[in-house]
């Protein structure tokens, strides 16, 4: 059996603020300190509004769920407030499974994520799924001071461990950490799944990160960094799992892709690139302070990250470099599911958090990549199963819903 | 006569201290920048012992992340002093290291002689406020930190290596650990009151990180204290005046010759 017959695809969405203004060259950053005078209101309507129409249509063309995500003072996006999206997203849909990846637990309490992500799961009957980020280095420059960047990793298992314990031990308990202290931790309400949603560490790779994954047997969603970093942490997962006599399932690991289809595959990257481009130089544009508050990393990762000119200048990589590194699918049909599948397979996942709008991107594109993902790719993809003898319209039915 | 270095372990931490000369003991409390070294305070070793060890997760000192409040630093400071076996000495303090001194005094009023609090961190003055070193565009750290910008020279190679940028990040995230969420105390005037020994405040006129208005406010503050200002300095005022150093020697001195 391939990890292809159970492959799940969710529609991955930035909710970018796309309105890049004329004098975009002098701005130096567009996290943290992009200047508030860039945000209209009545273009941000719209664009919530645009957003909504983009999840509502990955659920009538059958991805088999959605994908949204949390960072602050910047226009890269549009969900600060992660969970006030989902609560639209949830009365907005009604079949798809909605991920949400997430709210860096350690920038909240922790009991408080807990009743909101119960309130979601609850409200949408058992939709919710949760992927858990450490939360980037800008999101510590953003957010009050309280919440120190030497500290973050200590915070994030600790806070983890709150939520967990709130979701799988009947309440009310206590808590007497490092950085938590509860009287009565007993969050209401209770989320609907039992004992608790799908839970994702989000990570870039790193050991700490894979390693929690690994201690509390969640899954393990990574974010866009170069292919081989991507293998390597699934290898260490699998490695460090198979040491406890566990083995990973491939719907624990997830990859995300930048996708884009047309009729051809010159039409795709003609089509794609400008966008594409637009996403990692406007809305990637963060000098290596913000990446890298103090203590955010240790020094020795510091120092491998400055010697490293790739990771120091990444922001300007060329397209083919982006290309060459990156899980960037732009093609034909058949070059994209084929893509697609080679790369699942590799990585030994069963599940692809796909994003199909890219930077500024105008929506008749979306809307045409989306269409033409779901109609040419995810029955392309289908096919490859080893079990592959089901009818497209079956494919369509999305796994865990029968 | 340079610096002579030994290691100590101070309760399970790798403690660089660093002495030179021969007399009344001086400690001196460096800042959180270490760029240029300490060599302009050498010409205090012509009249006292002084004795300045690396901060924990500073220089040569070993790293600690659970020293992340300026409680644990005057407590690593008892066990250290301890082991030199210094009971009573004069104390002086720059930037970071001025704040960690007038703290140390607080605590340890009988211990201390005499106290120079140098450009210290520590209050919190709304009409002149301390700049928020994390805030700093990184051009702009030298021109912050310094007045006369070839006090670096040796010292920075440009671009800078890698292991230069580490190496200040290391001692950004040890700061960090205690100053990330504000670089004042706003209990401190509350306590500043114990601090009944001879005090000199000295600050340079040209300090771009912490305003050198706020000497006046440290002044009003301590119950037994000067202020002096060195003219056209900045931040790093021992590196670029001698005068501030010598004004730390003779004020450390007087009460010797008294």
């Amino acid at each position: 059996m391939s990890v292809i017959d159970q492959l799940k695809l969710y529609f991955f969405h930035h909710h970018h603020y796309i309105d890049e203004p004329p004098d975009e060259a002098s701005i130096s950053s567009t996290w943290v300190v992009p200047p508030g005078r860039l945000f209209d209101p009545e273009k941000g309507h719209q664009l919530y509004r645009r957003h909504l129409r983009q999840i509502k249509l990955a659920e009538e063309l059958g991805f088999d769920g959605v994908c949204i995500n949390e960072h602050h003072n910047t226009v890269y996006s549009m969900t600060p407030a992660v969970s006030v999206m989902a609560g639209a997203i949830v009365a907005s849909t009604s079949r798809v499974k909605v991920m949400v990846a997430g709210v860096p637990v350690n920038l909240t309490y922790p009991n408080r994520l807990a009743e909101e992500y119960g309130m979601l799961d609850v409200m949408s009957g058992g939709r919710m799924e949760y992927a858990i980020p450490l939360g980037t280095g800008m999101e510590y420059w953003s957010n009050e001071g309280s919440i120190n960047p030497t500290t973050a990793r200590g915070r994030f298992r600790e806070s983890l461990d709150v939520l967990l314990k709130a979701w799988t031990e009947e309440g009310p308990t206590r808590y007497e950490g490092d950085f938590y202290t509860y009287r009565y931790l007993n969050p209401w309400p209770k989320p609907y799944q039992k004992p608790h949603p799908k839970i994702f560490i989000v990570g870039s790779g790193s050991k700490e990160t894979v390693d929690l994954a690994v201690d509390y047997g969640l899954g393990y969603s990574i974010v866009f960094v170069p292919i081989p970093s991507q293998l390597r942490a699934f290898d260490r997962m699998r490695e460090l799992a198979a040491e406890r006599g566990r083995t990973v399932d491939p719907d624990d690991i997830i990859i995300c892709v930048i996708a884009y289809v047309a009729d051809t595959d010159e039409e795709a990257v003609r089509e794609a690139r400008p966008h594409i481009e637009k996403f990692f130089s406007w809305f990637h544009r963060v000098p290596p302070k913000y990446l890298l508050p103090p203590g955010y990393v240790s020094t020795e990762e510091f120092l491998r990250r400055a010697s490293d000119a790739a990771l120091s200048d990444g922001t300007r990589a060329t397209w083919e470099d982006m290309v060459a590194i990156g899980r960037i699918a732009c093609g034909s049909p058949d070059t994209v599911a084929d893509t697609l599948a080679h790369w699942a397979e590799e990585a030994g996942c069963g599940r692809i958090n796909v994003v199909l709008e890219h930077g500024d991107m105008p929506e008749w594109k979306t809307v045409k990549n989306m269409t033409l993902f779901a109609n040419e790719v995810i029955p392309r993809l289908r096919a490859k199963g080893t079990q592959a003898t089901v009818v497209d319209e079956e494919a369509l039915v999305p796994a865990g819903v029968s | 006569m340079p610096y002579e270095q030994q290691q100590l372990i101070v309760n399970g931490i790798d403690t660089a201290v660093l002495t030179a000369g021969e007399g009344p003991p001086l400690v001196f409390f460096h800042g959180a920048g270490m760029i240029t070294g300490f060599d302009a305070l050498l010409p205090l070793a012509d009249r006292f012992r002084l004795i300045l060890p690396h901060h924990p997760g500073f220089g040569d000192s070993g790293d600690d992340p659970s020293i992340d409040r300026i409680e644990d630093y005057v407590l690593h400071y008892l066990d250290l002093f301890d082991q030199l076996e210094l009971d009573e000495f004069s104390l002086a303090g720059h930037s970071l290291g001025g704040y960690l001194a007038a703290e140390f005094a607080i605590y340890q009023t009988a211990r201390v002689r005499r106290l120079v609090l140098a450009a210290p961190v520590g209050l919190r003055v709304p009409e002149h406020p301390t700049v928020d070193f994390f805030s700093v565009a990184d051009e702009q750290v030298p021109e912050t930190l310094a007045a006369d910008l070839s006090i670096f020279e040796g010292h920075v190679s440009m671009p800078p290596t890698p292991e230069f940028l580490a190496e200040r990040y290391r001692e950004a995230t040890s700061f960090a650990r205690i100053f990330w969420r504000r670089s004042y105390d706003v209990k401190l005037p509350k306590w500043l009151h114990r601090l009944t020994m001879p005090t000199k405040v000295i600050w340079g006129s040209a300090d771009r990180l912490i305003p050198p208005a706020q000497a006046e406010i440290w002044a009003e503050l301590l119950p037994n204290a000067e202020a002096t200002t060195i003219p056209g300095a900045g931040h790093l005022l021992f590196d670029e005046s001698r005068d501030a150093v010598d004004a730390v020697a003779r004020f450390v001195a007087e009460e010797v010759t008294v």
